[in-house]
């Protein structure tokens, strides 16, 4: 039988680092194959080899039991192979329409038609069953919608080939069970899909074989039906992993933060955050839970300080920082991990140990004065890339060159490292396989023991559910609910999460409803 | 048994860090090999020109080089040269690597420089007072002129591009009202009065005569040279020059860790056009001094292109513009022995730059056409972008 991809002994090699070393993998046609490894095992770095991106340095690649050679991804493309990446490729200042038909442009006369590119957008959309609207700015939407509207894209060239590079990291669960239908009508049709992931539900649910690879070797292929989450941790990462993490009661001690009544604009100016009240205490983890987009984002920019609270209050230990700096607000005792690493989180084109010392750079041991010691800003460096397990080659290389999982590591480590009186975390674990995810999750719950008031935001349900010790909804702008971290049940976030309440009234007013359907068009 | 395994772990971590200094050297050789790239190709289309006016190339080139670097007389006429183009270029790696668009250089040099020439010949005071004073003069008049632009952003929102442009043609009608009126020394010519002894620059030939005869080699170029090590040190080793490299490489990161963004705008444009300020000082002082109207132009303009040549960064800009200052030293000579006109190098110039630019747009266009699917499509695409009209709230 003839294979739709086989890839045979491929090799790639970077400065420091061989990313893939000699592996095999094959996928068959019509099948949902899923690639899982660790951070930085080398999926993303396969990938781009089969798409032409990265020439390997050994090894072979067959389209449909033909040779083939591919010199950059117009060679791919030509073999009907279209590929989501893992880290966003789109214009924050174009529209939707603009960035989905970028270079295929409907064209009149030789300016671009605006009305054809609208339509055509408007009508994959429909087709896919992928809803976007296409006239907002990429710039002004949540992560999950932009992640859409990359699919939508790769959709555009219509491929026969889709190689999904960690699609659903950033989609809430119902965004990826809605992608999942999407999935499965395009095998249907005949397409092969290659879907990389680090969640094992997803693994299970969708595919047809999987494949694990560890240190750029490939491990394994199996049928999913024949092997289960345990097995594929256990191959992933080389040992016994922790799927869920044991908790210690939360001691809670005093009352670190403090919010009143906060009102925040979003970039539309519109109100993200309408009315929010609540408080964490030092030793406590409260868990901000709801759909991505009802004013997640807003809400830690507001307490950070990257946005002016319009309205209300922001109080840490007692003492008001409304009105404070960036700066000042963490000088305070305020870290954060934002949910938009790629561009919050780092600077791509700096060096680790530059991204390294944001936070500290102005204290000593780091400096001295106006001077920078950089002895002690390599050591810094070296010493939080041991600690936190940050796969590279070294602290000088610039950030871009690490995989996803590794750059969210850089960002952890220095914030936890800051040893915050308040620690936010926003997404912690996005894009990170298991065993990361075990560590980062202990690591939060350090921060907490030691004393860190802790405000976690996450899409994910089950996160929220297992790190949380106070548990509070948040939807359109306004807490619905707040519930004790060990009774909470799924159902019962769902339903506050979707806006309806204990009362059993339908919290949407005129208003919000309005603001709903014009994101959803 | 276990000494073996971590001498190998050792042997494999030297060669690791082996091949990382390689790839950083090879990333340095690649960005050099670009400059080279295009001086070569600038050379050949140059030659061609030469061709078609009648000259045999390779005896201009052998003349051009002679006239920069073939002598010591040649080597002082280049340190003249490229003694105002290195503050200009450092002026403007300064603004790029700081994020901030600083096209007003040309105006800011001008502004320090008639600054300075007023300090210089209205005060009378001892050397040791006089010549710093007229230099800070000279650095706070740029820094002054590139602070207006500054407040034209932090307080109306306007784009810094818009404002340091116009801010140039403002400096030219400025200065030339205040040589033509107020400053002016005689009636014959717009010139401001000479500067006193004790603010000037001294030059070679004034210390031996026999160094660098019938050239004005001065001693600015240490406060040049000086300028540059201060500025590669503080973006190298101070939290200052932190500060500015994270703004120049991701205004949103500095932003969410807490650097303040608007005192770095306005730190970075205001040290850019003072340095700039400075350079139009010590010309002054050095070379005319006095105040000329129109005594020359263009070295706000050379020194962007300078610091484009090297890569923004301080030492790389430093080095374009010595080898600018070379070109315009040899363009000189040139001009002297065989009647070329001087305007030829500015050709050349330009032709370096242009081809500099097109490497990085052919690979930018690349990109687009790689993303997009078919040859050609990208640049198409890129054309069309380029002359579809902006949307309504684009152009708010
Ligand atoms: N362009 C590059 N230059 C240098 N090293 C690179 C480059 N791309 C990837 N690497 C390195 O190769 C290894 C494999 O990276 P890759 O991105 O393939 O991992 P991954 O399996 O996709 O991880 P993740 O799940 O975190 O996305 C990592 O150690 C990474 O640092
Ligand atoms: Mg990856």
């Amino acid at each position: 039988m003839t294979y739709e991809i086989e890839m045979i002994g491929i090799r790639k090699e970077f400065p420091g680092v061989v990313a893939n070393d000699n592996i095999d993998f094959a996928v068959r046609k019509g099948e949902i194959h899923a690639l899982v490894g660790e951070n930085g095992a080398g999926k993303s770095t396969l990938m781009n080899v089969l798409f032409g991106l990265y020439q390997p340095d050994a090894g072979t690649i067959k389209i449909r039991g033909e040779e083939v050679k591919f010199n950059n991804n117009l060679d791919s493309i030509a073999k009907g192979i279209g590929m989501v990446h893992q880290s966003f490729k789109l214009v924050p200042s174009f529209t939707v329409a603009e960035n989905i038909t970028l270079g295929h442009e409907p064209s009149k006369l030789g300016f671009v038609d605006k009305d054809a590119v609208r339509e055509n957008v408007i009508k994959i959309s429909k087709r896919f069953g992928l809803k976007v609207d296409p006239d907002s700015r990429i710039r002004d939407m949540p992560v999950g919608i932009q992640q859409r509207v990359e699919i939508l894209k790769a959709l555009y060239l219509l491929s026969d080939i889709l190689i999904l590079d960690e699609p659903t990291g950033v989609l809430t669960p119902q965004e990826t069970d809605e992608l999942f239908e999407v999935v499965r009508s395009l095998v249907a049709t005949g397409i092969t899909v290659i879907f990389i992931t680090h969640k094992f539900r997803e693994v299970m649910a969708i595919s047809d074989r999987v494949t694990v690879l560890r240190d750029g070797k490939w491990i394994g292929t199996k049928d999913t039906k024949d092997t289960n989450p345990k097995e594929l941790a256990r191959m992933m990462v080389g040992r016994e992993v922790l799927l869920r993490i044991d908790k210690t009661e939360a001691n809670p001690k005093e009352q670190v933060l403090t919010v009143e009544n906060l009102k925040v604009l979003d970039n539309r100016l519109q109100e993200a955050v309408r009315d929010v009240s609540l408080s964490v205490k030092a030793g406590e983890i409260l868990g901000i839970a709801g759909v991505e987009g009802n004013g997640q984002r807003e809400l830690v920019e507001g307490i950070i300080g990257l946005r002016t609270a319009v309205a209300g209050d922001i109080r840490i230990n007692g003492k008001s920082i409304t009105k404070m700096s960036v700066r000042q607000r963490r000088d305070y005792g305020i870290s954060c991990v934002p949910e938009d690493r790629y561009v919050r989180g780092v600077a791509l084109r700096a060096s680790l140990e530059d991204n390294l010392i944001i936070e500290n750079y102005d204290k000593a041991p780091i400096s001295k004065g106006q001077v920078l010691n950089l002895k002690k800003i390599a050591q810094h460096a070296s010493r939080l890339i041991s600690e936190f397990d940050i796969r590279t080659p070294s602290s000088k290389v610039i950030a871009s060159t690490l995989s996803g999982g590794n750059l969210q590591k850089v960002v952890l480590a220095r914030e936890i490292d800051a040893r915050p009186k308040l620690l936010i975390v926003a997404q912690p674990t996005r894009g990170l396989d298991v065993g990361s995810i075990e560590f980062v999750h202990r690591r939060i719950l350090e921060a907490r023991d030691r004393g860190a008031a802790v405000l976690l935001v996450s899409a994910e349900l089950e996160e929220v559910m297992s790190l949380s010790d106070r548990i509070a909804v948040l939807y359109e702008g306004n807490i619905v609910g707040t519930v004790k971290g060990g009774e909470a049940t799924e159902e019962e976030l769902g339903l506050m999460m979707a806006g309806i309440t204990d009362e059993g009234e339908d919290q949407r007013d005129s208003h919000s409803v309005e603001q709903q359907v014009s994101q959803e068009v | 048994m276990p000494s073996k395994t971590t001498k190998t772990s050792v042997l494999l971590k030297s060669s690791q860090m082996f091949k990382l200094i390689l790839m950083q050297l090879s990333g340095l050789f690649r960005k050099s090999l670009n400059v080279i790239m295009a001086i070569l190709a600038a050379a050949v289309v140059g030659s061609i020109l030469m061709l078609i006016v009648g000259r045999n190339p390779f005896v201009v080139y052998r003349l051009l080089f002679q006239n920069a670097f073939g002598s010591e007389r040649a080597l002082f006429i280049t340190m003249q040269r490229a003694t105002p183009l290195i503050f200009t270029a450092i002026s403007s790696s300064i603004a790029f690597r700081t994020g901030v668009f600083n096209v007003g250089v040309e105006g800011q040099f001008f502004i320090g420089a008639i600054a300075g020439t007023f300090v210089g010949y209205a005060f009378q005071l001892p050397m040791i007072l006089h010549l710093p004073l007229s230099l800070l003069a000279g650095f706070l008049g740029g820094a002054a002129w590139a602070y207006i632009p500054t407040l034209m952003r932090q307080k109306l929102g306007i784009s810094e591009i818009i404002t340091t442009i116009m801010t140039n043609y403002i400096a030219t009608f400025l200065i030339s009202w205040l040589t033509n009126y107020p400053m002016r020394e005689t009636p014959l010519v717009a010139e401001t009065p000479i500067v006193q002894n004790t603010a000037r620059i001294p030059q070679f030939v004034n210390l031996n005569p026999n160094l660098a005869k019938g050239t004005q080699a001065h001693l600015g170029i240490f406060i040049a040279l000086a300028v540059v090590i201060i500025t590669w040190y503080i973006f190298k080793y101070t939290k200052l020059g932190y500060q500015w490299r994270m703004v120049g490489l991701s205004a949103l990161f500095s932003e969410f860790g807490g650097i303040n963004m608007d005192k770095t705008f306005i730190g970075g444009m205001l040290v850019s056009g003072g340095i700039a300020g400075l350079g139009g000082v010590v010309e002054i002082l050095g070379v005319w001094r006095r105040y000329k109207d129109l005594f020359a132009t263009g070295f706000g303009f050379k020194g962007n292109l300078a610091s484009l040549l090297g890569g923004q960064s301080i030492i790389g800009s430093t080095i374009a513009a010595i080898f600018y200052g070379g070109l315009e030293a040899g363009a000189l000579g040139l001009e002297w022995s065989t009647g070329i006109p001087r305007q030829l190098i500015d050709i050349v110039v330009g032709l370096i730059i242009f081809f500099m630019a097109a490497q990085g747009m052919w690979s930018f266009l690349n990109k687009l056409k790689l993303k997009n699917g078919k040859p050609g499509e990208g640049m198409m695409a890129f054309v069309k972008r380029m002359f579809t009209p902006k949307r309504k709230e684009e152009t708010l």
